[in-house]
């Protein structure tokens, strides 16, 4: 006799119930529906093909609360994690939770509004556009985190303003006694013609277990013009889960480079979609990572008008028993002709152990495009590694510089010099820990 | 300075033999061309005395200044003076021209207990080092080889070459791939690099090369062996004759070509 399959409920499932109450109506309504989205979705497994690489076990052998039940430590010297470019425009989320005192939101161009999102929800372009960005069905992640969020990150630059401060989004994650969700939030609608330059930042300062669940809404109007820098350096037993989406209007440009450290999984689902012709965009990532770390990037370019043009190039550096997965989706609709689209995955395996699943999957139902893509595993070329060494490099140097340079590419493009340079030096200790790793082996 | 003894070569992992009973002695001050149709092993050799891992030493010994060198890296073989400009220059994206030479040259340096050069020093240095191939100091900062035209590689090398000093430089096809102001310019540099305490060995497929630089000797390798040694003239023989003349020496040994 067949047994009925009964679905466990998932620790969101189970942490729903705790959901407070909010007076405000945009909230109320947002938890209303989330609610009920929740509860319809189910957690994913690896029967789901979407999760078949995913080992989720990070999640499911993990018990979580709400932060007010972790025993949440202080976080100490958190301006370490500060932007020299961004020292009147931070906004600084502990664990999800805006905090005024460390954020800095002063002299900024007329027309730009920065701040925490729980002041800004009577805002017309709140109620407009929150939660009524993402496009995330089946999933349980969105749902979670609007079920909970109360703060996050509200970005509003009317027609023609221009930030010339990059605006930094500084979400940082404590010690704490129990294992917790964070649920950061961003919402920045960018009317026509203006410009800003964004930087996320998610870093673990101890050595804990929590999980995030960052979600982002961006509306790009008519011209508008974002550069979107993520770097995703949670500590290396956290969870990282992130949802950021980009609408784009005509003439729109959205670049987006995402740098992936740290989590022990992550998944990473970022989404762009064209709601008018002549647009570009890119979404970049590069992922450098080690140990037992799994790190997931489900992307998918939407495109729905025709001349649009986009890129995405994925590079990744896996050593140890590390696991990355990438499936990059390319839609381009009937009607979208003259698509100008490139993408490359690209994978450096430093050893034996790593694993690397890549899936490019274009979807054309147009006729006159063009769309590269591409999706190569390798290792470090044997004629440069003697190359270097003929020239006085040991191996262990030689291995080193090459990885440097592999990884590069992807953070020559990111704008903001500290950020820039700090990604450097965090490029530079992985391939030096990296090569010191494989002398010991 | 050099001397290689009766060395049997074949690739790693693969029974075929390349190298089948090379003999060859440079000494001091010399500069040797060794010629041979494709496929004859004369890039497998100047690897192998690079230390190329590829390749795996079945017989035989490689001296350098009376010491083998057959258990070495080829780091440690770059710090005793060994050079190889590569027939085909590999492109290393992110690291500049700069760095990668000041990086070899006070490692070098550093192991033949010569004084490392701070930045502004080695900027100095490398200057003059620059003119000498006629190359634009543009390229100093530049990625290695990133973007260079054939021309602009091989010239690379020879400035490469002038930078680190070595004692024994193995130039493999330097003149493929450079027109003929590009071969003038080269040669001038290699001829300007060589003196009585150094040695270079020329490995080319053509004579063009040994117009601008006179060998004292010249050998011809044929499948895998040098088959006959002479002075400069044994090149314009080759050039008017071909290799096939030769053909009857590489098989007396009663080994196919």
């Amino acid at each position: 006799m067949a047994a009925e399959t009964l679905t466990e409920n998932s620790i969101l499932h189970n942490l729903a119930s705790e959901v407070e109450q909010t007076g405000h109506k945009v909230l109320s309504a947002i938890r209303n529906e989330s609610m009920l989205a929740l509860n319809k979705n189910t957690f994913p497994t690896r029967k789901d093909e979407a999760w078949r690489f995913t080992d989720l076990r990070a999640i499911t052998r993990n018990d979580f609360v709400l932060p007010a039940n972790a025993g949440i430590k202080a976080v100490t010297n958190p301006s370490d994690y500060f932007l020299p470019e961004a020292k009147n425009s931070r906004l600084v989320f502990i664990n999800g939770k805006f905090d005024a005192a460390l954020s800095s939101v002063a002299e900024l161009s007329a027309g730009v509004t920065v701040g925490n999102l729980s002041d800004h929800l009577d805002h017309p372009s709140v109620s407009a556009n929150l939660n009524k960005l993402q496009n995330y069905d089946d999933d349980v992640f969105v749902p979670f985190n609007s079920l909970f969020f109360t703060d996050g990150a509200f970005i509003h630059l009317k027609k023609n303003a221009e930030e010339k401060a990059p605006i930094h989004i500084l979400n940082l994650y404590t010690d704490s006694d129990n294992a917790f969700i964070a649920v950061p939030r961003v919402l920045a609608v960018i009317e026509e013609g203006a410009r800003a330059t964004i930087v996320e930042d998610h870093i673990g300062v101890g050595n804990n277990l929590y999980m995030t669940i960052p979600v982002s809404e961006f509306k790009l109007h008519e011209s508008a013009h974002i550069h979107h820098a993520r770097t995703i350096r949670d500590n290396i037993n956290a969870v990282h889960m992130s949802r950021p989406i980009a609408y784009l209007a005509k003439n729109a440009e959205y670049h987006s480079y995402t740098i992936t450290l740290g989590a022990k999984l992550s998944r990473n689902e970022p989404r762009v979609i064209q709601e008018a012709e002549e647009v570009d965009f890119t979404l970049d990532g590069l992922v450098l990572i080690d140990g037992e770390q799994i790190a997931d990037t489900h992307s998918l370019m939407d495109h729905r008008f025709s001349f649009a043009k986009s890129h995405q190039l994925h590079k990744v550096v896996v050593n140890g028993a590390a696991h990355s997965i990438f499936n990059g989706k390319i839609f381009v609709r009937r009607d979208a002709q003259k698509i100008d689209s490139f993408q490359e995955n690209r994978n450096l395996l430093l050893s034996r152990d790593g694993l690397v699943n890549t899936k490019p999957q274009l979807e054309i139902f147009a006729d006159d495009v063009l769309c590269s893509h591409g999706a190569t595993i390798g290792q470090l070329d044997p004629e440069e590694v003697f190359y270097l060494q003929s020239r006085g490099m040991t191996e262990e140097k030689a291995k080193e510089v090459l990885t440097y340079a592999y990884a590069l590419e992807t953070i020559e493009n990111i704008e903001v010099e500290s950020v820039h340079k700090l990604l450097i030096e965090e490029v530079k200790r992985y391939t030096k820990a990296n090569s010191k790793a494989k002398i010991k082996a | 300075m050099l001397e290689i003894k009766n060395l049997h070569v074949s690739v790693e992992g693969e029974d075929t033999p390349i190298l089948k009973g090379v003999n060859l002695k440079v000494n001091k001050g010399e500069i040797h061309a060794i010629m041979g149709p494709n496929g004859s092993g004369k890039s497998t050799l100047s690897k192998v005395v690079a230390g190329h891992p590829e390749y795996e030493i079945t017989g035989g010994d490689i001296l350098f200044n009376g010491e083998s060198i057959l258990e070495l890296d080829p780091d440690e073989r770059a710090h005793m003076g060994i050079f190889l400009a590569f027939q085909y220059p590999v492109e290393v994206p992110g690291v500049t021209n700069m760095t990668l030479l000041r990086e070899s040259y006070n490692t070098i340096a550093a192991s033949r207990g010569r004084d490392e050069m701070d930045p502004l020093e080695f900027e100095d240095y490398i200057r003059e080092k620059i003119d000498m191939v006629e190359m634009n100091p543009e390229f100093l900062e530049r990625s290695v080889n990133t973007g260079f035209s054939g021309g602009e590689k091989k010239r690379n090398e020879i400035f490469q070459m002038a930078v680190l000093q070595p004692q024994l430089s193995f130039l493999d096809e330097t003149d493929s791939g450079l027109d003929i102001d590009a071969l003038r310019v080269v040669s001038d540099g290699i001829n300007k690099l060589h003196n009585e305490n150094n040695c270079i060995v020329l490995v080319t497929h053509y004579q063009r090369l040994l117009n601008y630089i006179k060998p004292d000797f010249v050998h011809v390798m044929m499948g895998g062996k040098i088959v006959k040694s002479g002075d400069s003239t044994l090149a314009l023989k080759l050039e008017e004759n071909g290799y096939e003349w030769l053909e009857a020496y590489a098989s007396t040994n009663g080994e196919e070509k």
